[in-house]
């Protein structure tokens, strides 16, 4: 066993399930980059990102055109799940 | 002979290999482990130097290979041995794993990884994104056929007695399906109100998260799910099933196992009645266990889920006779009797007035019927659960004191030992090493009980130590009311003429099918185990309901595949999987205070919160990754794809050659800490920015893993686990400079304003036109260092810190800074086929690859005549080198089966 601080990949892959809602919820505002949506779920982010790029792969969000000029994307809501 | 050749693996050299033979006209059996052909190269994004997209030229030799009229696949298959033979052939024994889906119905529409509640890193992708228990490999999969990672039954499924599938609500409730959790349950039982407050859990002592930070509240987890659901359908959702099949079984006991065995029964069309001598149904449910643990209205509540099937139950009316059963119709009988007779202790003055049997106590309790205890003194005799409970009622009754004698120590109460200590809590009194010998009365009434000491003695067959008393110890106790709890017997008596019993007076079944002696009577629950918990009974209602319909179709029942032989996962691999689990505080258990619970028939324990419940949810380690949630099924447009018994088919052909193409294993980046890999967010592997580069990527765009930003300076660590003595790999790796190269070429497209850093020992361009490829990349502006990597740590920044020796130029130790580092990890050789012939026949050469005996003039040819090597088994390679060399093989392996002389 380990801290809380240090995650390992599977655990924070197991998460999506549980923040999967938030996340949408976050959404709801309109899209958002990985680091915004990380800050409004007090998360980490790269475990945001593992979830995010999860989500997106089951095709409950997908990225708004390419990055930003600060080198991030934004992600939208597809539907509600 | 059943094929004249057998290929292990289908990467590019076993296909390579199967289309050149089969071209020739050989039968070929092609076996592969995972469940697409294709090896590593379907995952690359690109080949060098070409820069021809991998997954176009690989497809169409992947279609090629699976409708080839010689060629047959099984993928998701292994070859567990293979056996030469006298006559130079070879015998090969093929396992199939079960892939849990019907290849033939599923279209690949991948609705099933949609709806899949179980999220694991996706090998296919490198670990860089989830996939889902049930998963299609990736798109361009051949087969294009869904899988269910399903590795057994999870220990807390497997240690439910009543077979309920416990991990497959947890991980519905994880995602916040509390309904389809509470359907799947309903599948299993259908009593999950009465189950989630009073089951004594088995499953959380087996969980084993229990052995890391404390198990997960699975109890909690169903009080929650059934809360919800109980609350939003006051009614079930579904009346009386339309098809009915004309027989009518006849249930004796309207118990848990009754009542499980009634309703799965009427969900199969079937006609039942349940005849219950009590007042109400519910057996122990309704009678014995009291309502601060189980409030009535949810037994009322669960009973409703049974009767809504049209499942007649007729109360007050004891049935002490089979046979009147069956001249009324009935096709079947199930007896769910219970154990509800109680022992006697044979003392003097047990037939006093004033001393119950615990059953009788809790009955009269249940039925609104209790004794007035106010500043009364109860003693309670018994040291099992039926113990605490009349001791904890007489508390909520208002006696003044209450005490528990058992005649051994607290070590060996049978009681469960936080019911022992809610006991104490509320103010009930343990006596232990005590027991009454006498009870002492006026006028037929109890007045006081004569109480002797006891001494362990020798241990006795149960292994328990006897309780020896203690003479001269007696004493003589005031009390107003005894209650004995000193165990029940099986209610078995009326029928003892009719069916046969075992000495200790339980019914005589068939422990698999329930049969009794008479063939229409099949029996259950406590009557046939003793007094047992609620979950075995429904355990024992819903194997007799499955044999019961077997039996009533006409069906053999010794072909029951009610016990499948799946294995359930053991606990040591779940905790090697997960590699290392960081502490989680478990869900604290929320109960009323003492103070407030021993005034009230209040129910003990608290629900949890939404929030509560799906954070215990949450800690669950998906022990068998599927949970057998049954989301897939339900998702699934094809009736009857998904099936959940297919175990294992293994089969045994005959070939005339083998070739080995079982291809390379990557170098762990864990052996080079120094490097970050797994620890620094933004060091990933040259396999990993593949897969970031080719079409069918994890992330949008090439991304860091840390963040989701594009990088904008990347370096590449150059020979990661190759030429290296301390990673134990000594050889090049041929490939890692050009893929490399490769890489820096493409991010450059994809990310024009990117820097690119290759780190480098040397580089080794030695294919045609592989230099020039280098030259290439040099003119497009990527920046080569020669320089051997130390060590990569992360800058307070977030940013990558590359220490080098810089080997060129001005020489010394020099640090730069990028946002990524790739690893060009190495080839290592995978041993895994060396084991596949007996004796060690199959011979490793020094660097552990599959030994070519004559590598220089005779490629292919192994240590054993007729088994070829093909590909990277041998050695580490190219795309190119490996088809060349596959082509080797194949017309090795043609020439040996012309020789051979026989052909399949
Ligand atoms: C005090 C006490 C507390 C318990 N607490 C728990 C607990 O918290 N958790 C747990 O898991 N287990 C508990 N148990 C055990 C659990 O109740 C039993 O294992 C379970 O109820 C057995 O189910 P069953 O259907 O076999 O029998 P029962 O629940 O006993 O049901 C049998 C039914 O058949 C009826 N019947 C009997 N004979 C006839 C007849 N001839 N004709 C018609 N009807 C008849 C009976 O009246 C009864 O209603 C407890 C037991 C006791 C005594
Ligand atoms: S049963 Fe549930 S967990 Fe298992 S594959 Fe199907 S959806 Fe996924
Ligand atoms: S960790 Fe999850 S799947 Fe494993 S035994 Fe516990 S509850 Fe079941």
């Amino acid at each position: 066993m380990s801290d809380a601080g240090e995650r390992y990949l599977g655990e924070v892959l197991r998460d999506e399930m549980i923040m999967k809602d938030s996340i949408l919820a976050v959404l709801e505002e309109g899209p958002k980059t990985v680091p915004e949506i990380a800050l409004a779920l007090n998360a980490s982010e790269y475990d945001t990102m593992l979830w995010v790029m999860g989500m997106r792969r089951y095709e409950m969000v997908i990225e708004v055109g390419g990055a930003k000029g600060d080198g991030y994307c934004q992600y939208r809501a597809i539907k509600a799940h | 002979m059943d094929y004249d050749v057998l290929i292990i693996g289908a990467g590019i050299a076993g296909m390579e290999a199967a289309l050149s033979l089969g071209n020739m006209g050989f039968k070929v059996l092609l076996v592969e482990k995972e469940a697409s052909i294709g090896g590593k190269m379907i995952l690359l994004s690109k080949v060098f130097p070409t820069l021809d997209c991998a997954s176009c030229i690989s497809t169409p030799k992947m279609a090629d290979v699976a409708h080839h009229p010689n060629v047959t696949l099984q993928v998701y298959s292994e070859v567990e041995g293979v056996d030469p033979l006298a006559d130079g052939s070879f015998r090969a024994k093929v396992v199939k794993k079960p892939t849990y889906v019907n290849a033939d119905l599923c279209t690949g529409c991948g609705l099933c990884e949609t709806a899949c509640t179980v999220a694991v890193a996706d090998e296919f992708n490198a670990g860089l994104v989830a996939r889902r228990a049930a998963h299609i490999p990736f798109p361009q999969a051949i087969p294009k056929k869904a899988v269910i990672d399903r590795r057994g039954f999870s220990p807390c499924h497997h240690s439910c007695p009543a077979g309920v599938r416990a991990h497959g609500y947890i991980s519905l409730v994880r995602s916040g399906r509390y309904e389809e959790a509470f359907n799947l349950h309903m599948e299993d039982a259908p009593l999950v109100g009465s189950l989630a407050r009073a089951c004594y859990a088995p499953c959380e002592e087996e969980c084993t998260r229990g052995s890391v930070d404390g198990t997960i509240p699975i109890r909690g987890i169903k009080r929650f799910m059934s809360d919800y659901y109980y609350e939003r359908h006051p009614e079930p959702e579904y009346g009386v099933p339309e098809k009915k099949n004309g027989r009518k079984v006849a249930v004796i006991g309207a118990g848990p196992a009754g009542l499980t065995a009634a309703y799965q029964l009427a969900r199969k069309g079937y006609t039942v009645k349940i005849f219950e001598e009590a007042p109400e149904a519910g057996g122990m449910l309704r009678i014995g266990i009291p309502s601060y643990r189980l409030p009535k209205d949810v037994v009322d509540r669960d009973i409703a889920n049974v009767t809504a099937l049209g499942v007649e139950i007729e109360t007050r009316h004891e049935i002490s006779s089979i046979e009147p059963l069956k001249e009324q119709g009935y096709d079947a009988v199930f007896l769910a009797a219970g154990a509800v007779e109680a022992r006697t202790m044979g003392v003097e003055g047990e037939d006093l007035e004033g001393v119950m049997d615990c059953m009788e106590f809790l009955r009269e309790v249940n039925i609104g019927r209790a004794p007035d205890l106010e500043g009364k003194t109860v003693m309670v005799v018994g040291g099992g659960n039926s113990a605490i409970d009349p001791a904890r009622v007489a508390i909520r009754l208002g006696a003044e004191k209450v005490l528990i004698q058992y005649r051994r120590s607290r070590a060996e109460m049978p009681a469960h030992s936080w019911e022992i200590e809610g006991a104490e809590e509320e103010g009930v009194e343990l006596q232990l090493l005590r027991v009454p010998v006498r009870f002492i009365g006026k006028d037929g009434k109890l007045e006081a009980a004569e109480c002797i000491s006891m001494k362990l003695g020798e241990p006795d067959e149960s292994g328990r130590r006897s309780p020896v008393p203690q003479k001269g110890s007696e004493e003589i106790v005031p009390v107003d009311l005894v209650v004995l709890a000193i165990g029940l017997k099986p209610s078995t008596s009326p029928f003892a003429h009719e069916l046969e019993t075992n000495k200790n007076g339980t019914l005589k079944v068939n422990s698999h099918t329930l049969e009794t002696s008479d063939p229409r009577v099949f029996a259950g629950g406590d009557v046939v185990t003793g007094p047992s918990m609620i979950a075995q009974a429904i355990g024992q209602g819903n194997r007799a309901a499955h044999h019961i319909d077997m039996y009533l179709r006409g069906e053999d029942l010794s072909l029951s595949r009610f016990d499948l032989p799946i294995p359930t996962v053991e606990k040591k691999d779940v905790l090697m999987r997960a590699k290392s689990i960081s502490f989680r505080k478990p869900t604290d258990k929320k109960e009323l205070e003492p103070s407030e619970r021993c005034r009230s028939f209040s129910e003990i324990e608290q629900p949890f919160t939404k929030e509560e419940i799906r954070y215990g949810a949450g800690r669950c380690l998906d022990c068998a990754v599927c949970s057998e949630c049954e989301a897939c099924i339900r998702a699934c447009p094809v009736e009857d794809c998904i099936r959940f018994d297919m175990l294992p088919e293994r089969r045994e052909v005959t070939v005339g050659s083998v070739i080995v193409a079982t291809g390379y294993d990557l170098f762990n980046v864990e052996k080079k800490p120094q490097y970050g890999s797994g620890r620094l967010k933004n060091v990933i592997t040259g396999m990993q920015m593949d897969r970031l580069l080719a079409p069918t990527r994890p992330f949008n765009t090439v991304l860091r893993p840390s963040d989701g930003k594009e990088p904008d300076n990347i370096a590449y660590v150059l020979c990661t686990g190759s030429r290296d003595q301390t990673a134990d790999n000594t050889l090049c790796s041929r490939v890692c400079c050009m893929y490399s190269i490769k890489q820096a070429q493409l991010i450059m497209g994809a990310l024009p304003l990117a820097d690119i850093t290759i780190y480098y020992i040397d580089i080794r361009a030695f294919g045609k036109g592989y230099d020039e490829f280098y030259e290439q990349a040099k003119a497009m502006g990527v920046y080569f260092v020669k320089g051997k990597v130390a060590k990569v740590e992360e800058a307070e920044d977030g940013n990558m810190t590359v220490f080098y020796e810089d080997m060129a130029n001005s020489g010394g130790l020099k640090t730069a800074t990028h946002d990524l580092v790739v690893l060009s990890v190495g080839l290592l050789p995978n041993r895994e086929a060396l084991g596949l012939f007996p004796d060690q026949m199959l011979k490793a050469d020094d660097f552990h690859y599959v030994a070519e005996v004559e590598e220089d003039i005779d490629p292919g040819r192994t240590s054993i005549a007729g088994v070829f090597v093909a590909g990277t088994a041998s050695g580490a390679r190219d795309i190119p080198d490996s088809i060349l060399h596959a082509g080797a093989a194949a017309a090795q392996a043609a020439a040996y089966i012309e020789n051979l002389g026989v052909r399949s």
